[in-house]
């Protein structure tokens, strides 16, 4: 079947069979490497791209599934050399270690705060739980997504 | 890679019908369960239900029918639900991680019947009833009929479950819905139990209902429990007693294992908590 969905804002068709996993057609066909496999059973999040906005685990969705629809990924998240938020909060605050996990942690965090703009630490814990670390015990990461939170709202305060 | 053969993603239930007839294909809905255990499983042919939308909710006179694609994010948003059907949003919100809130679906929770599905002790309170069509007949079982065992159900392998329909509670009810996990977010249950507490206008249970998930081999009613509860008033004796009462069930019918000695008082001290919010009314009357 072709396969018609939008990858980082841009209109993409593929041919494809409709049961291959999204990880595979990111990293395979399109060479979008920045998404990690991990577990591939859903548990770890390293694999995380937003769906129409939402986090889900690309390595649970089959390429049919995301027929008509939107995903963003790490390499979409930049606007061309300028650093999202969060990603500039991550590298400010040390939240990267290994790395492994961080592209899938940072999409979790830019969702969680374009839904809730200044989550408390229960929000952030119950939003990002569903991304494993296993360097760095959350802390840095906590205050990244803190940080980013504060620049965010400032940015808005200023365009208004 | 999964091992799919055939995958066929259809616009209409009438398709999607046509082509379950043959009874060699495998509905998916969100893949939480599906996709990790297809793996290494040798070829299947794939149904993709995400054109069907079987995600409405819709409210009738005196039910409320939730689309079996609903997905558990959806039903922590969705206000008909979060209003009338409390403990099932409560349930929902606390399976797994966001990721898998956003993708795993009611109806696939209620057919992988997993001991330990979280919204079953949920739709168990509220005389939840699937309903079930194939290409010539449409039928419908209450969702404790409906799951025969672990990872067992009576669906037939040319049926897809459209909805749920669930029966809201008489007012004033309280409820709470408790789980148990390993650790506080991500979580398999080790035990879920869902309260209900019809009052009579003098402050005593009316009724009352109470499902625990994960205790038996099959998640159901404690009608022992319930009947213990009718027409008392809420103390913490009472639920003391109702406490030891499940514990007690729990080894009647489940036996002792090795985890016995941990989960007799534990169950025992869930319901008493469990009772406890509810009679507290602190989480929120429906
Ligand atoms: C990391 C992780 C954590 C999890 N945590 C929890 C948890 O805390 N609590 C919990 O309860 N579950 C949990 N789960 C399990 C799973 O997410 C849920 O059971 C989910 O609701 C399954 O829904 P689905 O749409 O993904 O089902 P799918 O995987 O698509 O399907 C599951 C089964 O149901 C069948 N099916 C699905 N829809 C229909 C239909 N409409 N008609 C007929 N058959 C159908 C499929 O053929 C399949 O056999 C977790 C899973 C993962 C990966």
């Amino acid at each position: 079947m072709k396969l018609k969905f939008t990858v980082n804002r841009r209109a993409t068709t593929l041919e494809v069979t409709g049961a291959e996993r999204v990880i595979d057609l990111l990293r395979e066909r399109l060479g979008l490497v920045g998404t990690k496999e991990g577990c591939g059973k859903g548990e770890c999040g390293a694999c995380t791209v937003l769906l129409d906005g939402s986090p889900v685990c690309s390595c649970l969705l089959l390429s049919s599934q995301v027929a008509g629809r939107e995903i963003t990924t790490i390499e979409g998240l930049s606007e061309g050399e300028s650093l999202h938020p969060v990603q500039a909060a991550f590298a400010e605050t040390g939240a990267v270690q290994c790395g492994f996990c961080t592209p899938g942690l940072v999409l979790s965090s830019a969702a969680l705060l374009a839904d809730i703009p200044a989550p408390s630490r229960e929000q952030m814990k119950r939003a990002l739980a569903g991304n494993l670390c296993r360097c760095t015990g959350y802390q840095k990461i906590f205050e990244a997504v803190e940080l980013a939170s504060r620049n965010m709202r400032r940015e808005k305060r200023r365009r208004r | 890679m999964i091992d799919v053969t055939t995958y066929i993603r259809p616009g209409s239930l009438e398709e999607a019908l046509d082509v379950l007839a043959s009874g060699e294909f495998t509905p998916l809905a969100g893949g939480t369960d599906l996709i990790p255990h297809a793996r290494g499983r040798g070829p299947r042919k794939m149904l993709d239900l995400s054109g069907l939308s079987l995600d409405r909710v819709t409210r009738t006179a005196s039910s409320i029918e939730v689309g079996a694609c609903a997905t558990h994010s959806e039903l922590c948003r969705d206000a008909v639900v979060t209003k009338a059907l409390p403990l099932l949003s409560k349930a929902a919100a606390l399976v797994g991680t966001k990721q898998v809130r956003n993708r795993g679906t009611l109806g696939g929770n209620v057919v992988n019947a997993s001991p330990c599905a979280d919204t079953v002790p949920a739709l168990l309170n509220h005389d939840a009833v699937a309903v079930l069509v194939s290409k010539d007949a449409r039928r419908k079982v209450p969702v404790e009929a409906f799951i025969t065992g672990p990872y067992a159900t009576c669906i037939g392998p040319n049926e897809l479950l459209t909805s749920i329909v669930c029966e809201p509670l008489e007012k004033p009810t309280f409820v709470s819905f408790l789980k148990l996990g390993r650790r506080q977010a991500v979580n398999i249950s080790r035990m879920s139990l869902a309260v209900c507490l019809m009052m009579d206008g003098k402050g005593s249970i009316k009724g009352a209902r109470v499902s625990a998930g994960a205790v038996f081999p099959v998640a159901r009613r404690m009608r022992e429990v319930e009947r213990l509860l009718a027409g008392e008033s809420p103390s913490k004796r009472l639920f003391a007693e109702a406490g030891a009462l499940a514990a007690q069930l729990m080894v009647k019918e489940s036996g002792v294992r090795w985890s016995t000695p941990y989960k007799r008082p534990v169950l025992a001290a869930l319901l008493e908590r469990a009772l406890a919010e509810a009679a507290s009314g602190n989480f929120g009357e429906q």
